[in-house]
């Protein structure tokens, strides 16, 4: 096995911020709930924390392992093994879905005659050299573009207010339909995305050198990051009202588009697109890399050699839609409909059945190692 | 000696005869091998030779400290006949030469001989005298040419080893300024002296560079770009990962931040090791500014090295693709500049890149006697009649020069050359795919930066991995006053990381 990569407990910090926020930001979500969508979205947060509480129980249980390693211990090495494959598969497929999504929204809004192709290759070629590098260097990168982001959003929410367009009124009345729109909303959607997602950080918080203050990060910077993105939610909802959220794409761009200041501050849009390129190279590259994990943890296959036979097949993948409206329907649809199977259900069967006798040793002496 | 293969030694000869025609059977008959035989007035029965390599040598301390005294010398009668102890009561008692050393075998004699020592052979001895007589003439130490500051000083290193070891020592006066001289090269040996200062640096580091040094085994290291180029983390990078510098005071500082300076013989450029991205911003002229101005001017520094990586790719990806960014005003004008203009902007502005580096490159090599012409050719022809006869638009000319005099702005010059060339990827990134271009080749230099490291050290620390203690942020983006500034940069690996105690702030006068 190659050389363990770790990272500290502020990149882990970031490495969630950054990648909760994604680009979910720029979206309404949870817009079936009309005017409550924000109450949605903080309800889903709230859960999102109860799965977080899971997976850190599990991840506890063997603190070194990655998820790879922990369906071998609960599950054995054969049936463990086949589903650390399978979920490894689904981390390649919604890593794809970010890429496609990427060559989507660059064909429709930047480059109307570049081939789709060409924009997903590098976007790919980008995060498989970030991969090739690493866990750490994954961790790095996201720590530098953490100012970026954190800046346009500090700049696209102080222009919005400044400018006058937030209307408060707009999210009254609360739960006009009592709680149940709101409940529909946010599962199984909104839990599976973005906050299920987390899921994916049982691979990766083996990787963290300090072991005993992972908790404490994990849960102070999704709290935070799980009430930025029901501010985000909210203040979309204020500007353009609920109607209107609900019909345009990416309600965000529609938002900043309405900034006029001083004759001067109006082309914000670059800042958004910039946004969510960040956001969607961020899951990329992350997901890339927690498949590539998993992949080597279970086959014993090195990480190197994985990292273009994974990329090769996400891209492959990213083909396989023939248009939008089918990637969306299979997005919205499908994918929502399968995802809880990985980010609830293997987990909790995981958290009922406990790990085997056999790595009992194997799970703590890992753990000593250290 | 570092040398991987060393060569078999030849025992000396009790025969003078025999030991002069080695050494010059060795030196092939050159002529600039000066041997000198001699009678004692203390041992007149036994002869001596003087050996040295004309130039390398001090004439005038050869005639007076050693010529003069062994010719004239008188010893005790005991000592005369036996050959051993002659040698030692030679050494003892009548050369007056600071540096003396003893050689056994011909070819320690011959090293030295190179290195500007001279050989004295005694007959009927099998041991040698080296003295050093060296003291060739040297540059005088001048104004630093590549890294001007405006208050500092104003010295630089010359070519010569020692005396750029000197510079140092006259700044840093403390005994634990280690200095540990390897000879490097198969054929040149040219000195390569490792400064460190010790209790400060981090041995492990310190370790490694001589560790790195030791495997070199070129023929012939001219300039320390050789050295460089052998002990780099990472050969494929545009990025440097060590620091040049020809300034004495920039490299005593980063002594005193806990690196390892590495000077070789023959080049004023020293390489100090390990550096990070961020000290590529830093001029030595930070520090003796006041911090508010230095911040300021650091702050411009950083901005002028993203422009002139990135500003004449987002003019073509802004005139191609996104015209929408723009002004109305602003769109129209610039379209009615490019409106004669027969090429794409992407080939419009590689060829003014192209004839601007043309320029550049022109007038660091041409002689210097013809350098106004280059005003002329660069300024008049190429700018404004290129735009008169309409093959660039202004709009161009104006982002291509400023581009060109960001790029002057970097203190260090192997930073600037690098964006240089980065630029011209990420124009044709940008005149192919617009912003998403661009946005692709700077997420790829981004993960090319957080994937490097010199000599362990994370290349964009200490902001990726970020410090974890704040009070490594004061010298980064902006240079903090130096009262507060408490601890040497480089975190994790020093042995002393503070560099004064706290509650250093000058307390407020009261009248």
């Amino acid at each position: 096995m190659q050389q363990q990569q770790q990272f500290g407990k502020y990149q882990l910090a970031i490495l969630i911020i950054v990648f909760l926020i994604g680009s979910t930001p720029l979206f309404e979500l949870g817009i079936t709930a009309k005017q409550d969508a924000w109450i949605a979205m903080l309800v889903a947060a709230a859960a999102g924390l109860l799965l977080t509480v899971i997976y850190l129980t599990i991840h506890k249980r063997a603190p070194n392992a990655g998820l790879g390693d922990l369906y071998k211990y609960h599950f054995g090495r054969y049936i463990g093994g086949f589903a650390a494959m399978v979920h490894a598969l689904w981390l390649s497929y919604e890593s794809m879905r970010n890429v496609r999504d990427v060559g989507e929204l660059t064909t429709m809004a930047l480059l109307n005659f570049t081939p789709k192709w060409v924009v997903m290759l590098l976007i790919l070629a980008v995060a498989a050299y970030t991969a090739s590098k690493g866990v750490e260097v994954l961790a790095r990168i996201i720590q530098l573009l953490f100012p970026v982001v954190l800046f346009s959003y500090f700049l696209v929410i102080l222009l919005v207010f400044f400018s006058g367009l937030v209307k408060v009124n707009q999210l009254l009345p609360m739960m006009e339909n009592g709680p149940m729109p709101i409940l529909k909303a946010a599962f199984p959607n909104l839990l599976a995305f973005p906050f299920g997602q987390m899921v994916v950080f049982l691979v990766l918080f083996g990787h963290v050198s300090e072991k005993k203050s992972i908790s404490k990060v994990t849960y102070w910077s999704q709290i935070g990051v799980s009430l930025f993105l029901v501010f985000m939610n909210a203040l979309i909802l204020c500007v353009l009202g609920p109607e209107l959220a609900d019909l345009t794409t990416l309600p965000l761009l529609h938002v900043v588009q309405l900034v006029r200041l001083a004759n001067f501050l109006e082309r914000l849009d670059v800042v958004v697109t910039l946004l969510l390129f960040i956001g969607l190279f961020v899951k990329i590259a992350t997901l890339y890399i927690a498949s590539i994990l998993m992949v080597s943890e279970v086959t014993g296959w090195s990480y190197r050699t994985l990292v273009f036979p994974i990329g090769a097949l996400i891209y492959a993948a990213s083909f396989l839609e023939p248009n939008y409206t089918y990637h969306n329907w299979i997005g919205l649809d499908i994918t929502l409909k399968i995802v809880p199977i990985f980010q609830i259900g293997l987990p909790l069967l995981m958290l009922a059945v406990g790990i085997r006798k056999k790595y009992r040793a194997a799970a703590l002496g890992g753990a000593q190692s250290t | 000696m570092t040398q991987t293969k060393k060569p078999a030694l030849t025992p000396l000869s009790p025969s003078l005869r025999a030991n002069v025609q080695a050494v010059n059977a060795r030196f092939g008959g050159s002529s600039d091998l000066v041997v000198r035989l001699f009678r004692s007035d203390a041992a007149p029965e036994r002869e001596l030779g003087l050996l040295y390599l004309e130039g390398l040598v001090n004439t005038d301390v050869i005639n007076e400290s050693l010529l003069a005294p062994l010719m004239s010398m008188k010893l005790p009668p005991h000592m005369e006949r036996k050959s051993d102890r002659l040698v030692e009561a030679l050494r003892t008692s009548v050369v007056s030469i600071g540096g003396m050393k003893e050689a056994a075998a011909l070819e320690e004699g011959l090293q030295q001989l190179t290195d500007g020592w001279c050989l004295i052979f005694i007959d009927g001895s099998t041991v040698a005298l080296m003295a050093a007589v060296g003291g060739t003439k040297e540059r005088a130490i001048g104004i630093p040419q590549t890294q001007t500051v405006i208050r500092g000083p104003q010295r630089g290193f010359v070519e010569e080893l020692g005396t750029n070891i000197s510079l140092i020592r006259r700044i840093i006066r403390t005994p634990d300024l280690h200095v540990q001289t390897h000879k490097i090269g198969t054929q040149t040996h040219s000195n390569v002296a490792v400064m460190h200062l010790h209790g400060v640096a981090d041995q492990s580091i310190v370790k490694e560079v001589y560790r790195r040094l030791a495997a070199i085994d070129l023929d012939g290291i001219l300039e320390s770009g050789y050295i460089e180029e052998y002990i780099q983390d990472e050969t494929f990078t545009m990025f440097p990962t060590l620091l040049n510098s020809e300034r004495p005071d920039a490299v005593a500082a980063g002594l005193l931040e806990g690196r390892v300076a590495i000077l070789v013989d023959g080049t004023p450029i020293a390489l100090v090791a390990p550096t990070t991205f961020f000290s590529f911003f830093q001029s030595p002229e930070d520090y003796y500014q006041r911090f508010d101005i230095a911040s300021f001017v650091r702050t411009i520094r950083y901005a002028a090295y993203v422009m002139s990586m990135l500003l004449p790719a987002l003019y073509i990806a802004v005139t191609t693709f996104h015209q929408e960014m723009l002004p109305t005003t602003l769109l129209i004008s610039l379209a009615a500049q490019r409106e004669g203009v027969p090429f794409p902007g992407l080939v419009e502005a590689l060829l003014m890149e192209m004839t601007f580096e043309v320029l550049r490159e022109a007038g660091l090599r041409m002689p210097r006697a013809i350098g106004p012409a280059i005003s002329i050719v660069g300024a008049l022809v190429l700018g404004q009649s290129a735009v008169q006869a309409g093959i660039v638009s202004a709009g161009m000319v104006i982002v291509v020069s400023f581009t060109a005099i960001s790029n002057f702005v970097m203190p260090e010059n192997n930073m600037a050359a690098t964006s240089r060339v980065i630029r011209f990827g990420i124009m044709i990134m940008a005149g192919m795919l617009g912003f998403f271009g661009i946005f692709i080749s700077v997420l790829f230099v981004l993960a090319h930066l957080a994937s490097l490291r010199s000599f362990g050290v994370p290349y964009m620390s200490p902001i990726a991995p970020g410090a974890k203690n704040s009070g490594l942020w004061r010298d980064v983006f902006v240079r903090a006053p130096w009262w507060s500034i408490m601890l040497r940069p480089l975190d994790m690996k020093l042995r002393n990381p503070r560099r004064q105690s706290s509650g250093r702030k000058p307390p407020a006068q009261r009248h």
